[in-house]
């Protein structure tokens, strides 16, 4: 037996190049909500509605206030108010629907 | 960092301000709502007054395809009412000018 060893595999030459890396967002989930207020978002609720309006302001139970606001259930917009007041306990998540 | 043009600092503000008017309140349980609003605290307990309270319905129809639930939607009203917080889901104030 001779001991040659197998080469390594090599990569293959037709493969995508590494993606870019993602825009560094550097800072605190506090960072981020503060950097929020004032622009467009989407709030999940854990029920799967959500609200996409203008983030007028939350507090430290994710309280929040939104503007101009949109009730999207499965896709479809079943609600407008102009200002809403969503209880903090309901919410899922609060997404950047604009860049920030 | 200024909120928008209404002045609102914190949520509850939004709530303040519409202290004696009509205001829309989602509930869990696929309840809603209108009264007008007279004292409400930090839980968002609330106390409103010539309610009128919409309960949706689904009625699973058995045997039969996604979407041909039907919808019932009771209503009634009732003067007075103490409402806990931790059923609110969303209080809409009226449009305001």
């Amino acid at each position: 037996m001779d001991d040659s060893t197998p080469p390594p595999p090599a990569p293959p030459a037709d493969s995508l190049p590494p993606p870019p890396p993602p825009p560094t967002m550097t800072g605190s989930p506090t960072d981020f909500l503060k950097g929020v207020v004032g622009k467009r978002v989407v709030v999940r609720l854990t029920s799967g509605v959500d609200y996409r309006g203008l983030l007028s302001c939350l507090d430290g139970y994710m309280n929040i206030a939104l503007e101009q606001t949109e009730e999207h259930v499965n896709g479809l917009v079943t609600n407008r108010y102009g200002d809403a007041f969503i209880r903090g306990n309901n919410v899922l998540y609060i997404s950047a629907a604009e860049p920030l | 960092m200024d909120s928008a043009a209404s002045g609102i600092q914190e949520p509850f503000d939004l709530i303040r301000l519409s202290l004696s008017e009509r205001v829309f309140v989602k509930l869990r349980g696929d309840r809603e709502l209108t009264g007008v609003l007279h004292a409400y605290d930090g839980h968002m307990n609330l106390i409103l007054s010539d309610v009128e309270e919409t309960i949706m319905i689904v009625d699973q129809v058995e045997g039969s395809a996604n979407g041909q639930n039907t919808v019932n939607i009771a209503k009634r009203k009732i003067d007075m009412l103490f409402v806990r917080g931790d059923g609110v889901i969303l209080v809409s104030p009226p449009l305001r000018t």
